[in-house]
């Protein structure tokens, strides 16, 4: 089963405007159509029956006892015309204008009927395909009764023209109100895209984006019920962000404490039992990772409550790297500079670019059992780092969720003794979006087993120097 | 291990870390003498000046800022300040106050160590011929500690000194951000860079006759800074 798919909104508008449209303008072109017909047809009846008035009186004078058939004829010749053809029954006898085209058969017996009673009357018939009105006059005095017949093709055409034209003109008006549907509903759609666009900003982390629809009063309430959303939604994410910045704030102090007592206690490892040294060396490490811990919470509260600030200067890219495997504990790492990367100037903050180089060194650390090659190359717009390990590489399907917060992975499934919490990654991948960067993992190109992770950084195109400072150099 | 009889003034409103980074200090071989609040630690510091304070800017009452000027104001002692983040204004406005270096809450206390060695070095003059330097104006005595703008003796803090005689050890010469934060503060590549910017600005301010023009510490675009011969 699929369920049909529904028309839209605008599609429907349009089809509403086009079907009023068509039904208005039927109705008129109708009502002009049978209107006018009456009119004209009435005007050629009595056009008609003037004539034939006139002509039966003229028959009626010219006609007398002694009027041969022949003359008759004549008679009956000289009023025939283009529109009326005369025909008439003298003494029962019935002459017509001798072209054949109205006869005695033609007359309906009703019009026979009433004019041998001594009534004139008309009737309308289709003679040889034609409308045709016939007009029955007694003649008395000549013991004749005459008949004309009138057409009115002519009259019929026109209005067969006009049918055409009001057609026509129904069709172009259905049609131009199709357009105008089009027109009013995409004018009418305009605020709600609006509302879209509002929407998909929100969803895309600009929280402070509001409606603004001055265009539409009607939409006034439509727009601030959006508007308030909107702001609870900030001021919740807002708290929500700020709750969290504040609690790994408020942890600074007591690990301030623990960290200083802690030195102090290893200070004094050699004067104590074993079993109280062990004991400190187990708290010295877990308070080292608990500091980890805040300061990771620190920072990504920070991203979340927008309040990261980049400080950034001009470094070469190549002696950042350089000095990163210096300072860096793993003895198998080898570095490859490109050429390219030796000249490439990037706009970084080295602080967090420092730490998002510390963070996947120590991830193929616990993971990939160390990384053992850090390449660098770079292009007149992209300086890329990639830092490679010889584990077993990451499943295709992690690839996207390892960069969540608190996702570990199924290598990092078991809490072992060094496991992180998860969030190295993630706060990676905040600090290369703050750089208008992209970071992803994917195979090693040369085939062995092992993670390879790049991150790609845009090129200084000269003009940022030291943003903080406007000394800068 | 500190140097014997070197004191650190220490400015924290909570007591258990005062107490816990006092242990941490004495066991690097420091004395240490505490202070909760700024008032405290000015009428400490006039009663009997430290060699080093350390000052956490969240005080209550007149808060860190206030406090590093107020020592700033009679003393070139090295100042380290404790702030709460590495991202903030607050560094190089703490800078601006006169702090000379700065560590981010919770630090391990024998980075603080390393830190207050690095701001005690002293400066190295082996080239007897570097004992007296002149720059147009500007004079430097390196041994004695001494600058001279027209004559009349300028005081610079120690970390301004330093930051001073380090550049007219090889006049001309453009030393990097790195450079420099590695000599001067015992950073390496990854010291902050505005430890240095912040730094040369108030030297320039003293120095200088127009800190905006200046003809002694001149920047050079992309590479660093150097003292012009």
């Amino acid at each position: 089963m699929f369920p049909l798919k529904t028309p839209g909104l605008g599609t429907r508008i349009s089809l509403a405007f086009a079907l009023g449209g068509l039904l208005l303008s039927t109705f008129l072109a109708f009502a002009t159509q049978t209107l006018t017909r009456e009119v004209l047809l009435r005007q050629r009846e009595n056009a008609a029956l003037s004539l034939a008035l006139g002509n039966a009186q003229l028959a009626q004078s010219q006609i007398t006892d002694d009027t041969e058939a022949e003359g008759v004829d004549d008679i009956l010749s000289a009023l025939q015309s283009s529109s009326s053809r005369p025909l008439v029954q003298l003494n029962g006898v019935w002459q017509g204008d001798g072209s054949g085209a109205f006869t005695q058969e033609d007359v309906p017996v009703e019009l026979l009927t009433l004019v041998a009673s001594g009534q004139p009357g008309r009737i309308r018939i289709a003679l040889n395909d034609q409308l045709t009105l016939i007009h029955g006059i007694p003649l008395p005095e000549d013991n004749a009764d005459y008949f004309e017949a009138a057409s009115l093709a002519e009259t019929e055409s026109n209005l067969r023209s006009l049918q055409l034209v009001l057609i026509g003109a129904a069709l172009t008006s259905t049609l131009l109100a199709a357009l105008l549907g089009k027109y009013a509903s995409r004018r009418m759609l305009e605020p709600l895209n609006e509302v879209s666009d509002a929407a998909v900003a929100i969803a895309g982390g600009r929280l402070d984006t509001r409606l603004d629809l001055q265009v539409a009063p009607e939409l006034t309430s439509l727009a601030n019920s959006f508007n308030d959303m909107a702001g609870a939604l900030e001021t919740r994410i807002d708290r929500d962000a700020r709750f969290a910045s504040e609690v790994s704030h408020e942890l600074r102090s007591p690990l301030m404490t623990l960290a200083a007592s802690v030195e102090v206690l290893e200070n004094n490892l050699d004067q104590m039992p074993d079993r109280a040294a062990t004991a400190v060396e187990l708290l010295s490490s877990d308070v080292t990772r608990f500091q980890t811990l805040v300061q990771d919470l620190l920072e990504i509260s920070r991203f979340d409550a927008g309040d990261a600030v980049l400080e950034l200067e001009p470094v070469g890219i190549g002696e950042f790297v350089r000095q990163v495997a210096r300072r860096s504990t793993e003895s198998e790492l080898a570095t490859s500079i490109a050429p390219t990367a030796e000249e490439a100037i990037v706009d970084v903050d080295k602080r967090r670019l420092a730490q998002v180089m510390a963070n996947l060194i120590e991830n193929a650390r616990k993971y990939g059992g160390g990384a053992t090659r850090i390449d660098v190359f770079a292009t007149a717009d992209t300086a890329t780092i990639a830092v490679e390990d010889a584990g077993p590489g990451v499943p295709l399907a992690e690839r996207e969720v390892i960069f969540d917060r608190f996702s570990r992975g199924s290598a990092g499934g078991s809490r072992g003794i060094d496991t992180g919490v998860g969030l190295g990654l993630s706060l990676v991948d905040e600090h290369v979006r703050l750089h208008n960067g992209r970071v992803w993992v994917e195979d090693r190109p040369d085939g062995l087993s092992g993670a390879r992770f790049v991150v790609e950084l845009p090129v200084s195109d000269g003009e940022a120097d030291g943003s903080w400072d406007e000394e800068g150099i | 291990m500190g140097q014997v009889g070197t004191r650190i003034l220490t400015v924290e409103d909570d007591e258990r870390i005062r107490t816990a980074v006092k242990l941490a200090l004495e066991d690097e071989g420091w004395e240490v003498a505490e202070a909760s609040n700024g008032e405290d630690a000015l009428q400490l510091f006039t009663q009997e000046p430290a060699d080093v304070v350390l000052i956490d800017i969240m005080l209550p009452g007149i808060d860190g800022f206030e406090v590093c000027r107020s020592v700033r104001r009679t003393s070139d002692v090295p100042i380290i300040m404790v702030t709460a983040r590495a991202d903030t204004h607050d560094v190089v406005a703490g800078l601006e106050a006169g702090a000379d270096d700065y560590l981010t809450k919770p630090f391990a206390p024998k980075e603080l160590s390393a830190r207050i060695r690095a701001l005690l070095r002293r400066v190295r003059t082996s080239d007897p011929a570097a004992s007296h330097l002149a720059f147009g104006d500007l004079e430097i005595i390196p041994d004695e500690g001494v600058v001279r703008k027209a004559g009349e003796e300028v005081h610079l803090t120690k970390t301004e000194f330093r930051l001073l005689v380090e550049l007219a050890t090889t006049p001309g010469r453009v030393f990097s951000r790195e450079v420099l934060l590695e000599r001067v503060w015992g950073y390496g590549y990854f010291g902050d860079g505005r430890l240095v910017d912040v730094h040369i600005r108030r030297l320039r301010t003293k120095i200088e006759s127009d800190a905006a023009q200046p003809q002694h510490v001149v920047t050079v675009r992309g590479l660093g800074y150097k003292l012009q011969v």
